[in-house]
């Protein structure tokens, strides 16, 4: 080789291990395999955690079984980013996808999903009222959900528009995030 | 059940046209810095000089053998460490060059990585362009 070096791989990585997951985390997951999703509201401020995290952040009061409550499977995008995929090694993805923020209804807590089915990525905006498209009964994958506290894992498949008014941006203002 | 995470980087940079020689040059089994107009030899090579912020791109070749300044023993190496047995991080200034490159010896000892030893570089058998073509140092 006679070429004079331009570049340089720089591999990093970083390998960690996850406790077993709690007790609350299992149960949200099992729920979610019965196409369920749940929360907790605080005894205190009535804030809906989804997913029930046990404890209220803002009143730093315990939250337990008696302060759970049903979530429905639709909810409203309160912000997306559209990701156009680079390709590096691992990456699965290869065209542009929207990830969204989403506020279910009956939940005072966002989660991130994918996945929007049915809607053009032009079309995705705030206020957006979908809902769930779940996986088949017994491919919902609940056991791995409760692991990251976070998600809905591979319980639902995407999210698709429900055909509803858009929920004005005022509705939204705590909730971007 | 607990579960492991590995969360991976793969970057590729640029490197430069200096630190590219340098890179290029490792490949040869050859170590070179740059001059710069103060005359002072800086291995690895920057393409400023840091004292005045001036280019330096006068490439010079310096010698793959020279002295520890400063060294700090590992008496337990983690998985990621150069080498998988006791070694020593150590600052060698090459002949020719005013400046030390940090890198990994392999010297049996702390005792081997005292200011003021004679190291010499370890190639790898087979060199890519990257600093890891040096293998490490060990004692001349």
């Amino acid at each position: 080789m006679t070429d004079p070096v331009q570049f340089m791989s720089h591999h990093t990585a970083v390998e960690y291990s996850l406790p077993e997951p709690s007790r609350l985390g299992v149960h949200f997951a099992v729920q979610l395999g019965r196409g369920k999703i749940i929360g907790h509201r605080c005894p205190q401020c009535a804030k809906v955690y989804v997913p029930p995290r046990g404890y209220c952040p803002l009143c730093v009061v315990e939250t337990t079984d008696a302060d759970e409550v049903s979530i429905a499977d639709r909810g409203t995008i309160t912000t997306f980013s559209v990701i156009t995929p680079l390709q590096y090694p691992g990456q699965q993805e290869t065209e542009d996808y929207v990830q969204a923020t989403l506020l279910l209804d009956g939940s005072d807590t966002t989660l991130m999903v994918t996945g929007l089915e049915g809607i053009a990525i032009a079309d995705v905006r705030t206020g957006l009222r979908v809902e769930a498209v779940w996986a088949p009964d017994g491919e919902r994958g609940a056991a791995a959900v409760g692991v990251r506290g976070m998600g809905l894992g591979d319980a639902v498949k995407g999210w698709r528009p429900t055909g509803e008014p858009d929920l004005p941006r005022e509705q939204l203002a705590e909730h971007v995030l | 059940m607990a579960t492991t995470w590995k969360l991976e980087f793969p970057y590729r940079r640029s490197v430069g046209p200096v630190i590219g020689a340098f890179l290029t040059g490792l490949r040869d089994r050859r170590v070179v810095g740059v001059r710069t107009a103060g005359g002072r030899v800086l291995v690895p090579p920057f393409e400023y000089d840091p004292d005045t912020g001036e280019p330096a791109s006068d490439l010079v070749e310096v010698g793959s053998a020279g002295v520890i300044e400063h060294g700090a023993w590992v008496g337990t190496p983690l998985r990621t460490h150069p080498l998988d047995r006791p070694f020593a991080w150590a600052l060698v200034r090459l002949d020719g060059a005013d400046t030390a490159l940090l890198h990994a010896l392999d010297c049996g000892s702390a005792a081997g990585a005292e200011p003021g030893a004679r190291v010499r570089i370890r190639w790898r058998t087979e060199t890519v362009g990257h600093v890891s073509d040096i293998e490490c140092f060990e004692p001349e």
